[in-house]
């Protein structure tokens, strides 16, 4: 089955599975759109518009990295060979271009990246199923009875382990309940995603390895981890539980940054008097 | 979730994590260890033993020290034929500095009658070895023609193109990063 599927999308046709996740995750996010009070028309450009300056961006930062052999051949510059491609590069330009889009549609910044996570996330899943396909991000040797046969070795299913780890995190997000606090879903999908990262890298046959053979990846992705439960918990409301004893039920109150003073006995009943004066 | 017990939960996993980090570290050193030949980017290339159309043999392990460039194609193939003139440009431009190509025909599946006038017809200089078992195309798990694998001079895979035809500037950056 693993064969079947690594032969019929061994590269370049791996980028199909890329594809394929991109387009079902911009439906997805388009149906989404409104909980953020984002314009699905301009989500579906913004996502255009920066996965254009993502391709010609890839392709331009490599043309300057690479200057003396585009020099000598021009036309190189729209050849299409896909590795002439800088990933970094494109990024950047994917980001500026996203960045500049949403303020020229005057689009909230973080309400946007909520409505963008659905599509993040579909495309870590394509992403996990094109490194199935192509072998690459493998796994360490193990005897584990569910390890798989690649590069002359039987190795951890590391990339099974991602397709997997992807999954989960899509459909929490789906399936998660609609949360006041703008930014507060993209940034769930940072940590989760950081979070599987810094277990899964731990099964990888391909890391790089900085000192005492920690792996840079690894370091990275808590790092991003660390900054996204710290930012999750400052989005999160100071909230401070009053007990409404008469009623037998607790009341959450914002307190919006402002001290309350505490309260004790019973509460204030309007009387007679008041009631009269407001009419 | 009260504040505080959630902040008490986001340093534990934090803890946890660096405790992750730490056990799961590398200690042999090298991810890829026992340098196990495989066709994949930082592996040994698979070992090569094959004869050109003239008789003479050519062992990959024993060009270590060299950069080399492995090209499977067939005369069958048109952008195996297209790539053809740019890499005997580059073959020819950096051959003195330590450059070797390998142009393996899976003869196999080509007819051997007409790589001898294709040789003549693209005046190719480098030597063409006849895979006539499929053996190297089996190594090298090769899905698609063409395909390109560079080699540094310590006999690691540095880059693999999967296609064609490969563009001036895309051969010359792979064939300088393997010079290197």
């Amino acid at each position: 089955m693993l064969t079947l599927f690594r032969n019929l999308l061994a590269p370049p046709r791996d980028l199909i599975l890329i594809v394929v996740a991109a387009w079902l995750g911009l439906s997805l996010a388009e149906t989404r759109a409104a909980r953020y009070n984002v314009n699905a028309e301009a989500l579906n450009n913004l996502i255009f518009a920066s996965l254009l300056a993502y391709i010609l961006g890839g392709r331009v930062f490599y043309a300057a990295e690479h200057l003396s052999a585009f020099t000598q051949s021009l036309l190189s510059l729209i050849s299409l060979n896909i590795t002439l491609f800088d990933s970094w590069g494109a990024l950047v330009a994917a980001v500026i271009t996203g960045l500049a889009y949403a303020q020229r549609k005057k689009l909230s910044l973080l309400s946007t990246l909520d409505a963008l996570t659905l599509f993040f996330a579909a495309l870590a899943v394509g992403l996990g199923f094109s490194h199935l396909a192509s072998g690459a991000t493998f796994g360490r040797e193990t005897s584990l009875p569910w390890a798989i046969n690649l590069w002359g070795a039987m190795r951890h299913p590391a990339q099974i382990y991602e397709i997997i780890a992807s999954l989960l995190t899509l459909g929490l997000l789906w399936f998660r309940k609609a949360n006041s606090k703008p930014g507060s879903d993209f940034l769930l999908f940072v940590a989760l995603t950081a979070a599987s990262r810094l277990i899964i890298e731990a099964f990888r046959g391909d890391s790089t390895l900085v000192f005492w053979g920690l792996r840079a990846a690894q370091l990275a992705a808590w790092i991003i981890f660390a900054i996204a439960l710290f930012t999750l918990e400052l989005l999160k409301p100071k909230t401070t539980p009053i007990i409404a004893i008469e009623e037998e039920i607790i009341m959450p109150i914002k307190t919006e940054g402002k001290k309350v003073k505490s309260t004790t006995g019973k509460p204030k009943k309007k009387s007679a008097s008041t009631k009269a004066s407001k009419t | 979730m009260q504040p505080i017990q959630r902040r008490v939960l986001y340093g534990i996993l934090l803890l946890a994590g660096l405790v992750w980090i730490f056990l799961s570290a590398d200690k042999t050193g090298a991810s890829t260890a026992g340098r196990i030949p495989a066709p994949q980017k930082g592996f040994l290339a698979p070992e090569i033993s094959l004869y050109t159309p003239k008789g003479e043999k050519y062992i990959l392990s024993k060009l270590k020290g060299k950069a080399v460039l492995v090209n499977l194609w067939a005369t069958w193939c048109p952008p195996c034929r297209a790539e053809m003139p740019t890499i005997e440009k580059l073959y020819e431009e950096y051959k003195d500095k330590g450059l070797v190509v390998l142009g393996v025909d899976t003869t196999s599946q080509d007819n051997p009658l007409d790589i001898a006038p294709f040789l003549t017809q693209y005046s190719i200089t480098f030597p063409i070895l006849l895979d006539e078992v499929g053996s190297v195309a089996q190594k090298y798990d090769l899905r698609s023609l063409p395909s390109s694998f560079f080699i540094s001079r310590d006999g690691t895979i540095n880059d693999i193109v999967i296609g064609g035809p490969m563009s001036e500037a895309l051969l010359r950056t792979r064939i300088e990063e393997i010079l290197k």
